[in-house]
């Protein structure tokens, strides 16, 4: 019974189709109590899917949801101790802010001084004691989202879920909520689940970052980890903005790989010489260097100059293309070749199907 | 010579002019039969006779159509009460049974949803008049002819296609998240409906309410054959009554008097439900 504590969701074997068609397949997945995880992965992959399966608001078609080790799977969404933020907000348009926090409180019949209290201190938490008796349609798109979130803190859930709560925001206000997101994680120290495609969001809030793919985990890590160690190509084409460069190469024997007619060393024992690979690089680890051995030579094609970084877009003799990405240095002219390496310890190689291999 | 500033403001005037002067000739053209109506309510009904022009009373204000129209059958007041019992209750269950199915429609997947759909709105292709015979005997058979709850189940017949159209589509507009919000909080079923999302589809309520009540209020053909003791007959009935006059001659101040007394109910109605029915008609249409 004592790990059970640590576990804040747990989910086994969950399913989901809809009909014949399975849009989730048999995820298993365990979050730990009060972590901040972020489900990401492009658009129809199952993350949101996913999400509303935690909340109750899809049913599971098999497999079980665990929350604080109770098995809520078949559970209302009211007694799961959830509480859910939407992308579109979700507030009841006829009720002022005050109304729309204590909504869930009335229904769950709380004491009128409890809900007061409660009130009270998720506005002042939120900054939007001021709005208090203002109608949803009389505040911003940021003020909304406040007020989104506030009706989540009253519920005092067990496990927060967010559903792309930022998309609707502009790119500044976002960048705050984003911060004041994390804030409120820190400050209340609950398990928050949050779906996004914006791998900034999911980088930068959270402790676990699930990728999905085609309703399956691809891979669950911490950022770092799944930005340094991705186990698969799709995994790092898509953590990471420019992505990582995903080249063909081949195995030419003896340690060293084939890539654009150049040979670099690849410090792997096991191999057999003339297979296909992928060799993947990210653009901040490209050097360029004078030329000679270990390096692969390229024409640049031309640059996007972003005040502290610089993208250099560049062509291999193969006609591949790769990205560099250079913070100091003279200007490259278009047109011109150059010599590119990197750090052995920064390369990554996946075998044919796009699993890591070293 | 002129400057620009004058042309500028002369040009605003005449457009100005324009524009009111065709308000004002349109909405006279609306409201004179109202107008004409009411003034000639109060002639005398030694004036009934007379040419409708001028239509305001000659020799003195009198309230002697009234009189008369009061006279007829049980007394005006029991054939209005006998409109409104019928109306209001036509209003109430054409809500009540138009909102479930709103909901039904909008919200729940089930075989043969658009089929049955769109059979309900084929209805309102059928003339009412060639289904009131067989909706005579169905109601002599319940023992519901010559009752104002009978006519009310009838009004709400037909009434019921274009309210269940109105509420699909006033509930699909009401975002999805909001029902899952309310989900999440512990709303559920009838608490659900009546707390989070009738208050969002009261433009669609106010609408199907207006209509249902003006329809009822004003029907005519169904209310003679089916209501047959005087006691019963709501107010077009009466009025027709009324019309009929003495020896063939039809006493119009006493009609005057009747469209002044019907046409207040449906203005009241109409006043304090235009504002959410403007907005009902528009819902789906812009999103």
């Amino acid at each position: 019974m004592t790990e059970r504590d640590g576990i804040g969701v747990a989910l086994s074997g969950v399913r989901k189709s809809f009909g014949a068609l399975q849009v989730v397949h048999g995820i298993d997945l365990t979050i730990r109590d009060g972590d901040f995880v972020v489900f990401v992965g492009p658009s129809g992959c199952g993350k949101s899917t996913l999400l509303r399966m935690i909340a109750g608001l899809e049913e599971v078609s098999d497999g079980e949801i665990a929350i604080k080790g109770r098995d809520v799977t078949d559970l209302d969404p009211s007694e799961r101790g959830i509480a859910m933020v939407f992308q579109s907000y979700a507030l009841y348009p006829h009720m002022s802010v005050r109304d729309n926090l204590a909504f869930g409180l009335k229904m769950a019949r709380t004491e009128r001084t409890e809900i007061e209290q409660r009130v009270g201190q998720a506005a002042e938490i939120l900054k939007i004691d001021h709005l208090l008796d203002r109608r949803p349609g009389q505040l911003s798109g940021g003020q909304r989202q406040r007020v989104a979130i506030g009706r989540a803190i009253v519920r005092k859930p067990d496990v927060f879920l967010f559903d792309e709560p930022l998309s609707n925001l502009d790119a500044e206000l976002r960048v705050s909520m984003r911060a004041e997101i994390a804030r409120l994680h820190r400050e209340l120290g609950n398990t928050m689940i949050y779906v996004t495609h914006d791998q900034t969001e999911a980088m930068t809030l959270a402790d676990q970052i699930v990728i999905l793919r085609d309703g399956r985990i691809e891979q669950t890590g911490t950022p770092r980890d799944v930005y340094e160690n991705p186990v698969n190509t799709f995994v790092a084409g898509f953590i990471g903005s420019p992505r990582m460069n995903l080249l063909d190469a081949e195995w030419s024997g003896s340690g060293k790989v084939r890539l654009a007619g150049c040979e670099i060393g690849a410090c792997l024992d096991s191999f057999r010489p003339g297979e296909r690979i992928v060799f993947g690089i990210r653009p901040e680890h490209i050097r360029i260097v004078a030329g000679g051995t270990d390096a692969v030579q390229a024409t640049v094609e031309f640059t996007e100059y972003l005040g502290g970084t610089r993208y250099v877009y560049c062509r291999l003799g193969d006609a591949q293309n790769l990205v560099v990405e250079l913070r100091e240095g003279d200007d490259i002219p278009s047109g011109s070749a150059v010599w590119l390496t990197a750090p052995p310890e920064r390369r990554r190689y996946f075998d044919g199907n796009g699993a890591r291999i070293g | 010579m002129k400057t620009r500033r004058e042309i500028r403001a002369r040009k605003a005037l005449r457009d100005r002019i324009a524009y009111h002067g065709i308000g004002i000739g349109t909405a006279f053209f609306f409201l004179a039969p109202f107008m004409i109506g009411f003034l000639a309510s109060f002639r005398p009904s030694s004036e009934s006779g007379w040419p409708p022009l001028p239509p305001w009373p000659l020799s003195g204000i009198s309230f002697d159509a009234y009189r008369i129209l009061d006279g007829f059958g049980s007394g005006v007041w029991q054939h209005t009460m006998n409109s409104l019992v019928v109306s209001l209750g036509t209003v109430v269950l054409t809500v009540a049974v138009s909102v479930l199915a709103g909901y039904g429609f909008s919200r729940y997947r089930f075989p043969f949803k658009n089929a049955l759909f769109v059979l309900i709105i084929a209805t309102l292709m059928i003339p009412f008049q060639s289904i009131l015979t067989p909706l005579f005997i169905i109601l002599a058979r319940l023992g519901l002819n010559n009752s104002l709850f009978g006519l009310m189940l009838v009004y709400v017949t037909l009434q019921l296609p274009f309210s269940v159209f109105m509420m699909r589509n006033a509930f699909d507009a009401v975002p999805k998240e909001i029902e899952e919000a309310a989900r999440i909080d512990g709303a559920r079923d009838l608490k659900l409906l009546v707390r989070v999302l009738l208050p969002l589809v009261m433009p669609g309520v106010a609408t199907v309410s207006i209509f249902a009540f003006l329809n009822a209020w004003n029907e005519f053909l169904a209310a003679l054959v089916l209501l047959s003791s005087n006691e019963n007959y709501t107010l077009p009935v009466l009025m027709m009554a009324v019309r009929a006059g003495r020896l063939g001659a039809i006493n119009w101040g006493a009609v005057q008097a009747g469209v002044a007394v019907m046409v207040v109910p449906c203005l009241i109605v109409f006043l304090l439900l235009q504002r959410y029915y403007m907005r009902g008609l528009m819902a789906g249409a812009v999103k």
